[in-house]
């Protein structure tokens, strides 16, 4: 008989099924509302309902993902939000300083999106918004749109995509382009569309050429988040082939679905892994 | 004062601030967040981390809308392209005190909570453990991460690192520094998740804390009041919005 500690606790149920599936549909729901009921006319500032439908309904989306996806996460997957939180502020925190009209904060998403699946990935953008909204407030209203992008990468690689590298960009744009309809009418609704860097002078340049806010906020969010993704992905691919592949293969879902192709170059690896090893 | 009430009144500020569109609850929001911050000793801090958020926003606001602004009808400045018009401005204001109450009263809480209690008591009561480890995890792991970058840069530059001018010599740079850091962190992760195994992390049941969290009748009685005027409130602004959405009414 085994011992208590070395059986395996069940980890997927019909009930996190269940809430995993209707905070799935709260996300749609609200934003569904969010773009039925956009104003055509925002010259009138502010409105109460828009924000707080909008925060209610990605708050209760938030917590019913939470109870389904966290209790079915591997503990390897848990250890590894963290890190993948952390390079998600790091990276952001540094590229959002500049006026490059790209993000880079779902790096640390995208790659747990690979190595651990759509849900780890989902769970992963949901807890960096989370976290990262103890530094910076305004990120927490674009949570719905971080669970995307991760459990988008996720399903990048369960379709093989990562392991077919030359896909990997493609796979970005089409997760840009959600990230950006999703992200657009909430930058509207909640911040009357402004934007910061790069992505407002955007916004600036099309409503002085006398675009509506909502025309303006699309295409800003479309310029930003298209080549983001891009070098997001592109960028999280070349770290999950760079990693050991004692690393990778800890992964039962880079195991069973064969994310990753080949042997990796142990040349290339060396010196990356001496500077950490010396470090 | 117990962490969950610190983030009832925080709630309560927030849907205040999103409930009613008005400059004074606004101002209200941000005064009340400001003189709470003042009595618990961290306004300096507060202000600094707000002011990092709100100062870039409200300038590209006022760059945004109060220099284009079609929709504008009072023109108060002409130049070149740019119209400044005052209903701009009120739109860039009115978003920008909004947002910046709402920074202060979230900045208030997250800078004045005690982390490893705030997450004993969601545990406490029914939150995932999962949930508290990664937020523990992830803000103990953000405050050292600079640190380490640091010694990895300078182990790089004790093998040859040269950060060349040019974006090239950036990007060279910059893998140099990210890859060892990634690998690194990685790694560590996958020890860890096998010490956390090891300790049953995965086994479902209660944990137990040995974290003491104040607590008190009157500041149960204030959570759940607050708890039920805020439902209230969001009720009574969501609930006819979307039923006016459903049944294509004009708002």
């Amino acid at each position: 008989m085994s011992h208590p500690l070395t059986v395996e606790a069940p980890r997927r149920s019909p009930l996190r099924t269940t809430l995993t599936v209707l905070g799935a549909v709260a996300v749609a729901a609200t934003y569904a509302f969010l773009v039925v009921s956009q104003p055509a006319d925002v010259a009138n500032g502010p409105t109460a309902a828009g924000a707080l439908v909008a925060l209610t309904g990605f708050g209760i989306a938030m917590v019913l993902l939470f109870a389904g996806i966290l209790p079915s996460l591997p503990t390897t997957t848990l250890a590894l939000i963290p890190v993948a939180l952390v390079l998600n502020i790091v990276l952001g925190q540094f590229v959002g300083s500049t006026l490059i009209p790209i993000y880079l904060d779902s790096i640390g998403t995208v790659l747990v999106g690979f190595l651990a699946g759509s849900a780890a990935g989902a769970a992963t953008g949901l807890l960096s918004t989370l976290v990262w909204s103890f530094f910076n407030p305004t990120v927490l209203p674009f949570a719905a749109g971080a669970a995307a992008i991760g459990a988008l990468a996720g399903l990048a690689a369960r379709l093989g995509v990562v392991r077919r590298f030359y896909l990997v960009p493609v796979a970005g744009l089409v997760t840009g382009f959600v990230a950006a309809a999703i992200a657009a009418p909430i930058a509207v609704i909640v911040f009357g569309g402004t934007a910061t860097g790069a992505t407002g002078a955007v916004i600036a340049l099309f409503r002085a050429a006398g675009q509506n806010l909502v025309q303006s906020v699309t295409t800003g969010a479309f310029t930003s988040d298209l080549p983001d993704k891009l070098v997001t992905f592109s960028v999280a691919a070349a770290l999950a082939y760079a990693l050991p592949r004692r690393s990778t293969q800890r992964f039962e879902f880079v195991r069973r679905h064969r994310v990753l192709a080949g042997a990796k170059h142990a040349t290339g690896q060396r010196a990356d892994g001496e500077a950490a090893t010396a470090a | 004062m117990n962490p969950l009430t610190g983030l009832a009144f925080a709630g309560s500020a927030v849907v205040a601030c999103l409930a009613w569109a008005s400059w004074v609850v606004w101002a209200g929001a941000l005064a009340a967040s400001l003189v709470a911050a003042a009595k618990a000793g961290i306004l300096r801090r507060v202000v600094a981390a707000a002011s990092v958020v709100v100062v870039p926003f409200a300038l590209w606001a006022l760059v945004i809308h109060g220099l284009f602004f079609p929709e504008g009808r009072t023109v108060l400045l002409e130049i070149g392209p740019a119209r400044v018009t005052s209903e701009g401005l009120a739109y860039a204001g009115a978003f920008v005190l909004r947002t910046a109450s709402l920074v202060v009263v979230m900045l208030a809480f997250s800078l004045w909570v005690s982390v490893p209690t705030l997450r004993a008591a969601l545990v406490r009561r029914g939150a995932p453990a999962q949930l508290g480890y990664v937020l523990a995890s992830a803000l103990g792991l953000a405050a050292t991460v600079a640190e380490r970058l640091q010694r990895i840069r300078e182990a790089q530059e004790a093998r040859g690192l040269i950060v060349r001018s040019g974006p090239a010599g950036r990007v060279l740079a910059a893998r140099l520094q990210v890859v060892p850091l990634v690998l690194q962190l990685v790694d560590e992760a996958g020890e860890r998740g096998a010490a956390l195994e090891a300790r049953g992390y995965s086994l479902p049941g209660r944990r137990t804390s040995y974290l003491d969290e104040p607590d008190s009748r009157t500041q149960r009685v204030v959570r759940w009041a607050l708890a039920v005027v805020c439902a209230g409130v969001v009720a009574s602004v969501v609930i006819p919005a979307v039923v006016g959405v459903l049944t294509g009414a004009r708002r």
